[in-house]
C-alpha cells in the first residue's frame, strides 16, 4: 500500500464525519440552552454566560481541528444522512431543556428568598415561597398524572390508590413548610441572642454563667415563638397542615378498606356502621326504660 | 478605638466549674435514676360505686371524725381531656385528701378511655346522661334531694349546662378553670380553634386522640414546655423528690384519654365558634341551656395566667347566671398551678370546703337572695376571710 493509498483510507474513514458531526450537535445544543431561552434563565444570566462563552470556544477548537483533519470537507451520502440525526434530537432535548430549566430556575429563585434575613419578632409574611414554588411545580407538573381518569375493571382501586399518593405529596409539602415555620423562631432566637451578646460585650456587661446566657436566650425563643403563634401565617400553616394530614389519612384508609376487603375482617367502616345502630337503639333502650320507670341505677350500681 | 470587656477568664472558669457540677450531678443522677422510685399517682383509697359503660365513679372516706362533717355529698366531675387524677397527684398536694380530711363525702367521675364505639356519644349524653344518672345514684343513696357539683375545665362547662338543666337538684356550684364564654383572642387555643376543620379530624380519627391534644398543647409553649422543662429535669435529676414529682406528673400529662368525637365535634362548634353557652342559646337534647335558671350558689375559680383557658373565658360566668351568690377568685397562676402547687394548695381546697360548708344548710338559697353578692377577689394568699353569710345547719330529708 502507498502512502497516498493510506491517506485516503485514512481520509474517508468515519471518524472525520463524526468528529464534524459531534461538534456540530454540541454546538447547535449550546444554542438551544439557554441562549435559545432566554426568558427560562434571565436570573442567572451573568453566572450562565460565562460558562456557555467557555463551552462556545472549546467547541469551536474543536471545530477547527476536525475542519483541518478532513480537508476534503464533504463526507459520504451515509455521513450526511447521519448529520440529519443531531438535528431530531436536538428539538427533543429543547423542549425537555425548557421545562427542566424552568422548573429548576423556579425553585432556585424562590429558593434564593430563604437565605434573606427576616426581621426579629415579625412572623407576618413569612417567607414560605419556596414551599408554594413546590406545590406549585407538583400541582402543575405531577399532579396530573394522578388524574388521569383510570379505566376497566379495576378503576375504583387504581383511583384510589392514586388519591393517597396524591395526598400523601401535598401532606409532605405541607408537613415541610409547617417545620421550616417552627424552626423559625429558633433561628431568629439565636440572631438577636448574638447582637445582645454583642451589645452587652462592648458596655463589658456580658454574663458569665452559662445559666444566665440560656434565660436570656429563652427567654427570646419564648417571645418569638408567642409572636408567630399569633401571627396568621402561622395559624393559616397550622389548619393546612392538619388539613391536608385530614385528607392523606381518610385516603389511606379508604385504600387501606379496599385491601382489607379482600380479606375476612371486618373494616373500620362496618364497625362504624355496627356502633351507630347500637348507639341509636341504646338509646331507645333507655327512653323505653324511662316510660316503664326503670332507673339505670338499678343495673349500675356496685353493689 | 474602644476595647471591649470580655471578662474571658471568668467565663472560662465559670465553665470548667459548670462541668465539674455537671459531672457530679451525672453520676448521682446514674444512682436516682437506677434506684428505687416513687411514682405513683391516686393513692387516696376508693371504692367504685357505680358503673355505666366506661364511666365509673369513685366514692373515697372521709375522715369521719372531722369538725363541722359536710351533710351534702360532694361530686367532682373532671374533663374528659387528661385524667381526675390530677386531684390527687402525690400525698402532700391532694385536693382530694384536703376534701376528705375536713369532711367532705366526695364522689368523683372517671370518664374512662372512650373507644371507638363512644365516638356518637354527644355532650347531651354525658351531661343528660352519665351525669344526671350518677347524680340521681348520690341522692338516692344519701337520700337528700341535692348534690353539690364541682367541675373542672371542661367538666365545668358540662357542670354548668347540668346545673342550668337540673337545678332542682344541685345545691351548690363550683366551677374551676371552666370555659364558658369562648369569645376572646386571648388564649392561641381559642384562636386556633375558632378555623378548625373539625368534621375532617372526625372523619379521620372517629375520637380525638389524646395524644394529638397533648401535641397541641406543647406547642403552645414550645419553649418552656419541650425545652426548658427538660433542661429544668437535667438540672436536678440528682434530687431523687424531685425526679419523683417530675415523673409523676409526666405520667398524668400524657396519660390523656381519647376524646369522643361527637362530643369534641359540639364543643368546638357551639362553644369555641358559636359561643352558644354564656348566650344561652345552646341546645341539649332538645332543651335550652338557660344560664338564668341557673339559681344555686357559685363560686367560680380561674387562674390569672392560664394560657388554656384564660381568664376572659371564665370571668363572664358569674354575670351570665341567675344566681345572686356568685364569687369569682382569680388565682395568681397558670391552669394546673391552680391544683398543684404547693402555694395554692394552701388556698384552693380549703377556700372549697369553707364556701361549701357556709352553704351546708336548709335556706342558704333565701339568704343568698335577701343579701345579692357577687364577689371578685384576686388571691395570692391563702384564704382567711369569711363571706359573712351565716350558715344554716339541718339538711331537707
Amino acid at each position: 500500500m502507498t502512502e497516498e493509498d493510506q491517506k485516503a483510507q485514512f481520509n474517508e474513514s468515519s471518524i472525520f464525519p463524526w468528529m464534524q458531526m459531534a461538534t456540530d450537535m454540541w454546538m447547535n445544543m449550546a444554542k438551544t440552552m439557554p441562549s435559545g431561552s432566554p426568558s427560562v434563565l434571565n436570573p442567572q444570566a451573568a453566572l450562565q454566560n460565562r460558562y456557555w462563552q467557555q463551552l462556545d470556544t472549546h467547541l469551536n477548537l474543536f471545530k477547527s481541528f476536525s475542519k483541518m483533519m478532513n480537508p476534503k470537507e464533504g463526507g459520504s451520502a451515509a455521513a450526511g444522512a447521519a448529520q440529519a440525526l443531531p438535528e431530531v434530537f436536538l428539538k427533543i432535548a429543547k423542549t425537555g431543556f425548557d421545562t427542566a430549566l424552568q422548573i429548576q430556575n423556579h425553585l432556585l429563585e424562590k429558593a434564593g428568598k430563604i437565605g434573606k434575613r427576616t426581621e426579629a419578632y415579625k412572623f407576618d409574611n413569612l417567607d414560605q415561597d419556596i414551599f408554594k414554588a413546590l406545590n406549585e411545580i407538583y400541582e402543575k407538573e405531577i399532579q396530573q398524572y394522578f388524574k388521569i381518569p383510570p379505566l376497566g375493571l379495576t378503576r375504583f382501586y387504581q383511583e384510589r390508590i392514586n388519591e393517597f399518593l396524591n395526598k400523601h405529596n401535598i401532606f409532605e409539602t405541607a408537613l415541610a413548610e409547617f417545620l421550616f415555620i417552627l424552626y423559625l423562631p429558633l433561628e431568629k432566637s439565636f440572631q438577636v441572642f448574638q447582637e445582645k451578646l454583642k451589645a452587652m460585650a462592648e458596655e463589658g456587661k456580658i454574663p458569665t454563667a452559662t445559666k444566665e446566657n440560656y434565660a436570656m436566650w429563652l427567654k427570646i425563643l419564648e417571645g418569638h415563638y408567642m409572636n408567630l403563634f399569633k401571627s396568621a401565617d402561622y395559624t393559616e400553616a397550622l389548619h393546612r397542615v392538619l388539613k391536608n394530614f385530614e385528607d392523606f389519612m381518610i385516603a389511606r384508609n379508604e385504600t387501606m378498606h379496599d385491601y382489607l376487603q379482600m380479606l375476612p375482617v371486618v373494616t373500620t367502616k362496618d364497625i362504624d356502621d355496627l356502633y351507630k345502630e347500637f348507639y341509636l337503639l341504646k338509646k331507645r333502650v333507655q327512653e323505653l326504660e324511662k316510660m316503664l320507670g326503670i332507673s339505670p341505677n338499678a343495673m349500675n350500681a356496685k353493689k | 478605638m474602644d476595647s471591649t470587656k470580655i471578662p474571658l477568664d471568668l467565663i472560662l472558669e465559670k465553665m470548667a466549674e459548670d462541668a465539674e457540677k455537671a459531672q457530679q450531678r451525672v453520676s448521682k443522677a446514674a444512682e436516682v435514676l437506677q434506684g428505687k422510685l416513687y411514682t405513683e399517682l391516686a393513692t387516696t383509697p376508693y371504692d367504685i360505686v357505680y358503673e355505666e359503660d366506661r364511666v365509673k365513679v369513685k366514692h373515697y372516706t372521709r375522715n369521719e371524725n372531722a369538725e363541722n362533717k359536710l351533710n351534702v355529698p360532694l361530686l367532682v366531675v373532671y374533663a374528659l381531656i387528661n385524667r381526675e387524677t390530677m386531684l390527687d397527684l402525690q400525698p402532700d398536694r391532694s385536693v382530694v385528701k384536703t376534701f376528705l380530711e375536713s369532711g367532705i363525702d366526695l364522689y368523683m367521675v372517671d370518664w374512662g378511655y372512650p373507644k371507638r364505639k363512644d365516638r356518637f356519644l354527644t355532650i347531651n349524653d354525658h351531661v343528660n346522661g352519665y351525669m344526671n344518672n350518677i347524680i340521681d345514684f348520690i341522692r338516692e343513696k344519701h337520700n337528700v334531694p341535692k348534690v353539690n357539683l364541682m367541675g373542672i375545665c371542661m367538666g365545668g362547662s358540662f357542670s354548668v349546662m347540668y346545673s342550668a338543666l337540673h337545678p332542682d337538684k344541685i345545691k351548690n356550684l363550683v366551677t374551676t378553670v371552666t370555659p364558658s364564654s369562648f369569645d376572646t383572642d386571648k388564649g392561641l387555643l381559642h384562636v386556633w380553634m375558632k378555623d378548625i376543620d373539625v368534621d375532617g379530624l372526625i372523619k379521620t380519627y372517629g375520637n380525638i386522640p389524646g395524644d394529638l391534644m397533648n401535641l397541641g398543647f406543647l406547642l403552645l409553649n414550645p419553649a418552656r414546655l419541650m425545652i426548658d422543662k427538660y433542661v429544668g429535669f437535667m438540672e436536678n435529676m440528682d434530687n431523687k423528690d424531685f425526679v419523683e414529682n417530675f415523673v409523676r406528673m409526666e405520667r398524668w400529662i400524657f396519660d390523656s384519654p381519647d376524646v369522643p368525637g361527637e362530643t369534641f365535634r359540639q364543643f368546638v362548634e357551639d362553644g369555641y365558634k358559636k359561643n352558644l353557652l354564656i348566650q344561652s342559646k345552646m341546645y341539649l337534647g332538645g332543651s335550652r341551656v338557660d344560664l338564668k335558671k341557673l339559681t344555686m350558689p357559685l363560686l367560680n375559680f380561674y387562674g390569672e395566667y392560664d394560657h388554656l383557658v384564660p381568664p376572659e373565658a371564665c370571668n363572664q360566668l358569674t354575670k351570665a347566671v341567675g344566681s345572686k351568690d356568685v364569687e369569682d377568685i382569680c388565682l395568681e397562676t397558670g391552669h394546673i398551678g391552680i391544683y398543684v402547687s404547693s402555694k395554692f394548695q394552701r388556698m384552693f381546697a380549703p377556700k372549697i370546703v369553707q364556701w361549701l360548708r357556709e352553704r351546708d344548710g336548709d335556706d342558704v338559697a333565701a339568704v343568698a337572695e335577701k343579701t345579692k353578692t357577687r364577689r371578685t377577689v384576686k388571691k395570692n394568699q391563702p384564704v382567711k376571710k369569711k363571706t359573712g353569710k351565716t350558715p344554716k345547719k339541718g339538711l331537707r330529708k
